[in-house]
C-alpha cells in the first residue's frame, strides 16, 4: 500500500486484470495450430501462384504471370464452365436429396437414431472406395445398373464412356458422398423446431406444403446455411471421387478445376499454374460462404433485432 | 334448454394398447367458459387436442355446433386454440403471427387488416404489431397468442394451460384478462389447466378429470361446496381438505365419527350414513377454527402468517390437520390449545368407494 495514494479497497489484482482475456488466451494455442495449419497452407499456395517453380523448387517471381496464362488457357476455362455447372447441379440436387432425407429421418419415430447413424455411413467410405463402387454399380459389362436394364428388356448404356452420363454419375457420386452429413445438419434444425407450431399452423389452415414454406423453411434457415456452405464445398472441392471414377475423361468431360489442378501441379510439374487453380477455388468457396452466411446466418430475423 | 355446444359422447382415446380416456360424457353449453381441470396425465389435455383435431377419436363422438366433427380438419372445426407454449412462429411479427390463419383461408386483405385492428384494441397490442415474438416479454407473447385466436372469430376458443410458463403476479393478470375477455366476447371456450384456482375463479363449468375420466362437472362453488367424491373433495380447495378416517359413532347428542385414535368429531343431525359405517370425514381449513372454547385438542406444529389469513398446521390425534384462520394467531408451535369444527361444513365419504354420501 503506498503512503501517498489514497486507499483502494478491492483494487484490480494482476489477476483480476487478467481475467477478460482468459478465454482468448485458452483459445490462443488452437487458434494458432489451425490457422498455422491452414495459414501455411493459403500462404504458401500463394506465394507458389506468383512464381515460376523448379522441380528442385527454386522459385523465380513472375507476379501475376501464372494467373494471366492459366486464365488464357481454354483447358481452363473449359474446367472453369464445367466445374460451376457441377456444382450448381450438385448444390441443387443435393440440397434437395439432403432435405428430403432430413424429413424422412424426423418422421421416423422408431429407431431414428440407428437410422440415423446407418445413414451417415456414406460419409465415412472414403472417396475412392466410393468411386470403386460406383464404378462397379456403372461398369458397362456387368454392372449393377446395365444388368437391372438387361433384365427389364431395356438398352445398355456406356456409362462411363458417354461424356453426359459419366458427368451425370460423378454429380451422384459426389452427392452420396456429401447429403449425408447435410441431411444431418437439416435434422438438427428440424428438431430444434417447436411441435406446437406445426399444430398451430395445421389450425391456422395451412397444408403440407405450406407449412414446409412458411413455418419449416424459414426456421432451419441457419442450418439450411451451413449445409449449403457444405455442399457448395464439397463440390467446389472434390476430387478423389472424380479423379478415382473417371480420371477426368472421357474426353475430359469430367475434368473439373481441380482434377485440373492435380495435372498441371504434379503430372506437368507446372506447380505455379496448379497454385493458381488453387487459389481460383479459395476465392470461390470464401465468397460463396460469406454469401450464404450474410444471407441465411445473420438474415435469420429472429436473432437480428433480439437480445438487444 | 340450453343446447349443447361442445359435446361429447362416449368418448375414447387410446395410444397403442394404452387407453388413456376411458368414455367422456360431457355437454358444454353455447357461451360457457368450461375449465378442464386434473393433475397430470389425467388426461385433460388429449382431451382438448382432440377437441382441436389434432389427436384423433378411437372411438365415441365430438359435436361442435350440432355438427359431428370426429373427422373434420382441424382447420374446419371452427376452433382457434392458444398453447402452453404459445406457439408463436418465431420468424414472424405480431401482425404476421396474427394474420397467418386468416391469410391461409385466403381472406379478403381489408378483412384482416379490419380484424387485426380490432384484437390489437383488445389486448391492446398496437404499439408492437411490427415486433418478433422474441422481442416480446412473456404476458405479451400471451397477448399476441390470444390475439391470433381472436382473429380467427371462432365458434370455440380452446386454453391449453396458457397461463403455466407465466410468474405468479403475470398470471393472476391475465386470468382477469381472460375471464374479461370471455365476458365481452361470448365467445364458448374449453380451458385446460392442472390449476385448481384458476379452475375456480374463471369456470361457469368446472370439469374435474382423474385418470381419464370426468369425476364431476358442475359449477365452481358447487362442486367446492359438494364435493362428488374424494379425489375432487381434496384435489379442489387450497389448502387442501381435511381428510380424516373414522367410524360412524352414536354419541350422546346425537351421531359423530369416531377416529382411529378415538377423537370424536361432530357431525350435523342431517348427515347421512349409518352408525358403525367406515368413513372419511372432510373438513375444509376455514371450517375448522382455533377456540378456547372447542372441545377438540390439538397441538399446533406449524403457523404460518400470510396477512390477512393465517395457515396453522396441528396435530388432531395423531393426524396433521390444517386450518386457515382469517384472525391472527397468537399460539406458536408446538402450543396445545382446542380447535372447534362447523359440523354443518364436514363432508363425508364412503370409506370404501370414495364417494359422497
Amino acid at each position: 500500500m503506498s503512503h501517498t495514494t489514497p486507499m483502494v479497497e478491492d483494487g484490480p489484482t494482476g489477476a483480476d486484470r487478467l481475467k477478460p482475456f482468459v478465454p482468448y488466451l485458452l483459445v490462443l494455442p488452437g487458434l494458432l495450430f489451425v490457422m498455422g495449419i491452414l495459414g501455411y497452407a493459403v500462404v504458401g499456395g500463394i506465394i507458389l501462384s506468383l512464381n515460376e517453380t523448379d522441380m528442385f523448387m527454386n522459385k523465380t517471381f513472375v507476379g501475376l504471370k501464372n494467373y494471366i496464362d492459366v486464365f488464357a488457357d481454354p483447358r481452363f476455362q473449359d474446367a472453369m464452365v464445367r466445374t460451376l455447372s457441377f456444382v450448381v447441379i450438385s448444390i441443387v440436387l443435393g440440397i434437395f436429396m439432403s432435405m428430403s432425407f432430413a424429413l424422412v429421418l424426423y418422421k421416423v419415430v422408431r429407431g431414428r437414431r440407428f437410422f440415423r447413424g446407418l445413414s451417415l455411413v456414406p460419409y465415412f467410405v472414403s472417396g475412392i472406395a466410393t468411386a470403386v463402387m460406383f464404378r462397379f454399380i456403372f461398369t458397362t459389362s456387368g454392372g449393377f445398373v446395365n444388368t437391372v436394364l438387361a433384365q427389364l428388356g431395356l438398352p445398355a448404356q456406356s456409362w462411363l464412356g458417354d461424356p453426359t452420363l459419366a458427368f451425370a454419375v460423378a454429380i451422384m457420386a459426389n452427392c452420396w458422398f456429401m447429403v449425408p452429413f447435410a441431411s444431418l445438419i437439416l435434422l438438427g434444425g428440424l428438431q430444434t423446431i417447436d411441435k406446437d407450431l406445426y399444430d398451430a399452423a395445421a389450425i391456422d389452415g395451412a397444408n403440407p406444403i405450406q407449412i414446409f414454406f412458411r413455418i419449416t423453411l424459414p426456421l432451419i434457415k441457419p442450418m439450411l446455411g451451413v449445409s449449403l456452405i457444405w455442399v457448395s464445398y464439397i463440390s467446389f472441392s472434390t476430387f478423389d471421387i472424380v479423379l478415382a471414377l473417371t480420371s477426368g475423361g472421357p474426353l475430359k468431360a469430367t475434368e473439373l478445376v481441380s482434377i485440373y489442378m492435380y495435372e498441371l501441379a504434379f503430372q506437368q510439374l507446372n506447380f505455379g499454374q496448379g497454385a493458381v487453380l488453387m487459389v481460383v477455388l479459395l476465392v470461390f468457396n470464401t465468397v460463396l460462404s460469406l454469401i450464404y452466411i450474410k444471407i441465411f446466418v445473420m438474415g435469420d430475423r429472429r436473432h437480428s433485432e433480439a437480445g438487444k | 334448454m340450453a343446447e349443447g355446444y361442445v359435446e361429447y359422447r362416449n368418448l375414447r382415446k387410446s395410444f397403442g394398447g394404452l387407453e388413456i380416456l376411458h368414455g367422456v360424457d360431457l355437454t358444454i353449453p353455447e357461451g360457457a367458459f368450461a375449465v378442464l381441470v386434473g393433475p397430470s396425465g389425467c388426461g385433460k389435455s388429449t382431451l382438448l387436442r382432440m377437441t382441436a383435431g389434432l389427436e384423433n377419436v378411437t372411438s365415441g363422438e365430438i359435436n361442435i355446433a350440432g355438427r359431428l366433427v370426429n373427422n373434420v380438419h382441424a382447420k374446419n372445426r371452427g376452433i382457434a386454440m392458444v398453447f402452453q407454449s404459445y406457439a408463436l412462429y418465431p420468424h414472424m411479427s405480431v401482425e404476421d403471427n396474427m394474420s397467418f390463419g386468416l391469410k391461409m383461408r385466403k381472406t379478403p386483405l381489408q378483412l384482416i387488416t379490419d380484424r387485426i385492428k380490432r384484437a390489437a384494441s383488445i389486448l391492446k397490442l398496437g404499439p408492437m404489431l411490427d415486433r418478433l415474438p422474441s422481442q416480446l416479454s412473456g404476458g405479451q407473447r400471451q397477448r399476441v397468442a390470444m390475439g391470433r385466436a381472436l382473429t380467427r372469430e371462432p365458434e370455440v376458443f380452446l386454453f391449453d394451460e396458457p397461463l403455466s410458463n407465466l410468474d405468479a403476479k403475470l398470471r393472476v393478470e391475465m386470468r382477469a384478462e381472460i375471464k374479461a375477455l370471455h365476458q365481452r366476447l361470448k365467445t364458448t371456450t374449453i380451458y385446460v389447466t392442472h390449476d385448481q384456482i384458476e379452475a375456480m375463479t374463471m369456470a361457469d363449468i368446472v370439469v374435474v378429470m382423474h385418470d381419464g375420466r370426468i369425476e364431476q362437472v358442475g359449477e365452481p362453488l358447487a362442486i367446492y361446496d359438494r364435493p362428488a367424491n374424494l379425489f375432487v373433495a381434496e384435489f379442489l380447495g387450497s389448502p387442501a381438505m381435511n381428510l380424516i378416517p373414522g367410524t360412524i359413532a352414536q354419541d350422546a347428542d346425537g351421531r359423530c365419527v369416531q377416529t382411529e385414535a378415538g377423537m370424536r368429531l361432530p357431525l350435523d343431525s342431517g348427515a347421512k350414513g349409518t352408525v358403525g359405517q367406515k368413513v372419511v370425514y372432510g373438513i375444509r381449513p376455514e371450517h375448522l377454527q382455533l377456540d378456547p372454547a372447542g372441545d377438540l385438542p390439538i397441538r399446533l406444529t406449524l403457523v404460518e402468517p400470510a396477512g390477512w389469513e393465517t395457515h396453522v398446521h396441528a396435530d388432531l390425534g395423531g393426524q396433521i390437520v390444517r386450518m386457515v384462520s382469517t384472525k391472527r394467531v397468537a399460539q406458536r408451535a408446538g402450543d396445545s390449545t382446542t380447535a372447534k369444527i362447523d359440523a354443518t361444513r364436514a363432508h363425508l365419504f364412503d370409506a370404501a368407494t370414495g364417494n359422497r354420501l
